[in-house]
């Protein structure tokens, strides 16, 4: 009997990641900006795009894959606005990329400026998982208390922007903007932090700015000239 | 996490790994879970241990490392053990830095017992 160790050192999600970063390239040099959008059930995902759609109608494409557990009430909420794919986990906690590659194709894999990624509402699992989005934003409504990036830190810590929503609601609920910034920054220090609210209407516009800088910014990369050979 | 699916993938690439390898009882898996990961150690093990008899023996060992997480700084390249997710470099307090271990989980090596050629000849 003879004993061998083989040495692997090998991520064991390193396929799932190479899968996502093919299809953020696809995706990329076509000119479609992916935006994971994820938060607590009840944050505002749905709100906030329903806002987005009005703002960016008739200026900018987008379409939407909504995620949940049951039922398609997120996505007939859109279907007036935006084109909408409802992904049913049926009791899944977050989405993985062959579900949000199999609702881009019942969509007809349109070629917009932005496709959003509505994720299930949940703090913890959707934070590992990569969607292929080129960006990753999370919201947090001012009723969810602003004691929460410390709890999920690495939600905060891949996500590159945080959208505070519900503001109108400051005045009745014990929140601080400036605690619940200073919280997610020290986890996170690049962290782009827009405080809305998508019934009012406030935010709205720097967040579309945010969205409108990120497409140039972000696909850039995709467009460099190509090599001289 | 989703221990019970981490494991399911984990068993299923060091089957894949034996396979290559031209078969053999592998008494031990070793793998490292990062702070910044999201498997939590406890779950992971007694997942490990339900599941792993029905690919592999009772007898292999899983030996789980937990890795902290640690980052670099872009700005003045220190390097640095982050303590209670703080991801300031505690050099020069910048906000930019990599993080370089500690947010995945990695199969670092499987052991293999196999019966010498020679040794089957002759039994």
């Amino acid at each position: 009997m003879s004993r061998q160790t083989i040495i692997v050192k090998r991520d064991l999600q390193a396929d799932q990641k190479a899968d996502a970063e093919a299809e953020r390239k696809r995706l990329g040099h076509r000119g479609t900006l992916v935006v994971n959008l994820l938060s607590s059930p009840g944050s505002g995902k749905t709100s906030l795009l329903e806002a987005t759609a009005r703002q960016f109608a008739g200026r900018r494409s987008m379409a939407v894959l909504v995620g949940d557990l049951e039922t398609d009430r997120d996505a007939q909420r859109l279907a007036p606005l935006v084109p909408v794919a409802q992904l049913t986990t049926g009791g899944a906690c977050h989405l993985e990329l062959p579900l949000v590659q199999r609702g881009l194709t019942a969509l007809g894999d349109p070629a917009v400026d932005f496709l959003f990624i509505e994720n299930v509402g949940n703090l913890v699992c959707p934070a590992s998982h990569d969607l292929a989005e080129h960006l990753r934003v999370v919201l947090l409504s001012t009723t969810e208390g602003d004691d929460k990036p410390g709890k999920y830190p690495k939600m905060f810590r891949t996500s590159q922007s945080m959208l505070i929503t519900k503001l109108d609601l400051l005045p009745h609920v014990p929140f601080s903007v400036e605690a619940v910034t200073a919280d997610a920054q020290r986890i996170q220090p690049a962290l782009k932090v827009i405080p809305c609210c998508s019934l009012a209407g406030s935010g709205i516009q720097e967040w579309c700015d945010f969205l409108e800088e990120q497409h140039q910014l972000q696909l850039a990369a995709y467009h460099e000239p190509a090599d001289n050979c | 996490m989703h221990e019970r699916s981490l494991v399911q993938n984990l068993l299923k690439q060091v089957r894949q790994i034996v396979e290559a390898q031209g078969g053999g009882r592998v008494s031990e898996i070793c793998v490292q879970a990062g702070d910044l990961s999201g498997v939590e150690p406890l779950l992971f093990a007694a997942a490990f241990e339900e599941m792993v008899v029905d690919v592999f023996s009772v007898e292999c060992r899983l030996k789980l490392d937990l890795v902290p997480v640690t980052a670099v700084c872009t700005h003045c390249q220190h390097e640095f053990e982050v303590l209670d997710f703080q991801f300031h470099c505690p050099e020069c307090g910048s906000g930019t830095v990599d993080v370089i271990q500690g947010d995945d989980l990695q199969l670092i090596s499987v052991t293999l017992e196999t019966i010498d050629s020679r040794e089957g000849v002759s039994s």
